[in-house]
């Protein structure tokens, strides 16, 4: 009998793994033509090893193309997105945690109703809004910029303008944010706000030396998750933004695509690369305190 | 008379239409140890939240020290508490987390330091100030909070069930530790506990809360000795009292206290011809019934139900007719469930109630 058990033990493991190899070779191999074609000097559509080890497409991402200010671009929107999230979030969750108003139920399920609902069905009020919004803002800042508005709308503008992706980049991440810091709140006791007060702390110190680093894991949590889902975000910039200055790194990456004489696989890769790399960063940075937010609350 | 530490006159809380807290009064002296003793849902730990101005004060005065400080910010009162989860502030350094309020007031660092080092003396935590809460066990974390309401030098410390997460032999050693403490820093403690073995071990005074009013409020041995109602007979003492309905009856002798489920009693030394006839509650701790040999006399017959054999003392659970009583026997009993036992009362010691639960008097 044992014997019988044994030798199915080992099949059902070896076919279990070779299950599990196939699909992760499966996921694995994108990536992997990936960073290949990006050294490869002669990159081509299909998986191949390099003719050449090369780092000319890094070099032409930055040097011929706009790669610096596609990276920056990206890099500032989604990152002041990120911030203005946490802010929000943190302060909007722990309010929420504390509330008993009778509309906090109905509050936060329609709040979670705008993530669900495909942000592409509601593309076109969307920009209708952002336009007549637009166009009021350039026609009260045209008396105070004059000559230099259309530097300040490339600021401050909704459409076509940093200010207007970052607000609905933001708002976008918001629901889910706001939802962990609720949760994330929702474990961490009054009675350490209690203790504070007693120990003669005013609202200002409580919320600096107490609350924020108790909320820290949560707030890295929902930063580093509307962080990474900005960071992926492609139709909006692609709808909001026009000028060559504002083009973030996939829109380049999708207007480099898009020539029509010839596709360099090459170049392609080296920005995917490039457009990867934060996401990366970001993600190795959220393992840690995912777990922590998500496995539950404070730890005393 | 000196004035009170802390005074409540006519005290209310009411949550949006519900009153929690009914007109307590109370008033404890300078250096007193007070424990509110209560079921849970009492309103004793309301009550300790007003005195520290966590809650506000619907109705009445609090007086701290003969000034009124219903509305005095809870970090301006003098007043340090210690919570039931000990609320230590998980990313500081138990330095950090006694010194905390010191901090906060801009005390300089060198002073701060002092002072720290002083209460972990006092509290044996001087080995362990730079670890986190997490690091700590629960009686070291117990020790952590009860130091960083002390550094305050404050006129008032207020517990709110401090040992309700200690298992139970450091819960007995941090009760020793406590007292220890009130003798050598004599602060006045406001304590609140469920557990009335807490309270009388603990307490100079006890006030006994129930349903948001106080239901008597003296120190822990007249509680013990006189109870005014069935409640706190019930509530102090443990094991708890017996309690058996009956009736008066008088007699030639002495009145007797006729149980509704057939036996009686004689009740020696009192006088309660206004009581008789009426229903009545019988009152007597079960230290005070004892098992009899077959020659003496004995007040009751009743079958073992069940043994507590506890080595020092033995508690038999007991039944005649509907009746159960406790029995608290010192010393080894081998008795078995199902044997049959002779009890007799010491009957100087039966507290009588009233169908209201009010103690009729002697």
């Amino acid at each position: 009998m044992a014997e019988v058990r044994t030798t199915r033990t080992v099949l059902t493991s070896v076919a279990a793994y070779a299950t599990l190899i196939v699909i992760s070779i499966f996921c694995l191999l994108p990536f992997i033509w990936m960073a290949l074609a990006s050294v490869d000097s002669n990159a081509k559509l299909f998986l191949k090893w390099p003719d050449s080890w090369t780092f000319d497409n890094y070099l032409r991402v930055f040097n011929k193309e706009d790669g610096y200010r596609w990276f920056a671009n990206s890099l500032f929107t989604v990152t002041s997105a990120t911030i203005l999230v946490m802010i929000i979030s943190g302060l909007g969750g722990y309010a929420l945690s504390r509330s008993h108003a009778w509309w906090k139920q109905p509050f936060l399920y329609a709040v979670l109703l705008i993530r669900v609902l495909p942000s592409t069905a509601l593309l076109v009020p969307l920009y209708k809004i952002l336009l007549g919004l637009n166009n009021f803002e350039s026609t009260l800042l045209r008396p105070i910029f004059g000559e230099n508005i259309r530097q300040a709308m490339r600021l401050f503008g909704f459409i076509d303008g940093y200010l207007g992706l970052i607000i609905v980049l933001a708002t976008g991440q918001l629901p889910l944010a706001l939802w962990i810091m609720k949760v994330f709140f929702d474990g961490v006791p009054k009675d350490y706000e209690e203790a504070a007060i007693l120990d003669g702390a005013t609202l200002v110190q409580r919320i600096r030396r107490v609350l924020i680093p108790l909320a820290l894991p949560g707030l890295a949590a929902a930063g580093l998750f509307t962080f990474m889902s900005a960071w992926g975000d492609f139709l909006l910039p692609l709808i909001l933004l026009s000028s060559p200055e504002l083009q973030t790194l996939p829109l380049g990456l999708f207007r480099a695509f898009l020539r029509v004489n010839e596709i360099d696989y090459g170049l392609l890769a080296a920005i995917a690369v490039v457009y990867l790399i934060p996401a990366i960063i970001a993600f190795s940075f959220a393992r840690r305190f995912l777990v922590q937010t998500f496995s539950g609350g404070v730890k005393g | 008379m000196t004035t009170p530490m802390i005074e409540l006159t006519g005290v209310s809380k009411r949550f949006g239409q519900l009153e929690v807290i009914h007109g307590v009064d109370i008033a404890i002296d300078d250096g007193e140890f007070a424990v509110f003793v209560g079921p849970s849902g009492c309103g004793k730990s309301t009550l300790l939240r007003m005195i520290a101005g966590l809650e506000s004060i619907d109705d009445g005065d609090l007086l701290l020290n003969g000034k009124r400080i219903n509305d005095v910010p809870p970090d301006q009162r003098g007043i340090a508490m210690v919570f039931q989860s000990y609320a230590l502030y998980p990313h500081m350094t138990v330095a950090q987390n006694i010194g905390f309020s010191l901090d906060l007031k801009k005390v300089p660092r060198a002073e701060i330091k002092r002072e720290v080092g002083r209460v972990a003396e006092l509290l044996q935590l001087s080995d362990l100030l730079d670890r986190r809460p997490a690091a700590l066990s629960g009686g070291q974390r117990q020790r952590v909070a009860i130091g960083r309401a002390i550094i305050k030098q404050p006129r008032v410390i207020l517990f709110d069930e401090p040992l309700s997460n200690l298992d139970a032999a450091l819960r007995v050693q941090m009760r020793a530790e406590l007292q220890k403490l009130h003798q050598e820093l004599r602060p006045t403690i406001v304590y609140v506990t469920h557990d009335q073995v807490e309270a009388m071990t603990m307490a100079t005074r006890i006030v006994v809360l129930n349903q948001g009013r106080v239901e008597q409020w003296d120190t822990p041995i007249e509680l013990y000795n006189r109870p005014v109602n069935s409640f706190v007979a019930g509530f102090i003492g443990s094991p708890r009292m017996n309690l058996i309905s009956g009736t008066i009856i008088a007699s030639d002798a002495a009145p007797l206290f006729k149980a509704n489920a057939g036996w009686s009693v004689a009740i020696d030394g009192r006088q309660l011809a206004s009581a008789v006839g009426q229903p009545v509650t019988l009152g007597i701790r079960p230290e005070d019934i004892r098992p009899v040999g077959a020659t003496e006399t004995a007040d009751l017959a009743a079958t073992i139900a069940i043994v507590e054999r506890l080595g020092a003392e033995t508690y038999l659970n007991v039944r005649n007719g509907e009746d159960t009583l406790l029995v608290r026997v010192q010393g080894d009993l081998a008795v078995r469930p199902g044997d049959a036992v002779r009890l007799a009362m010491n009957h100087h010691a039966f507290h009588l109630f009233d169908q209201s639960g009010r103690t009729i008097a002697a």
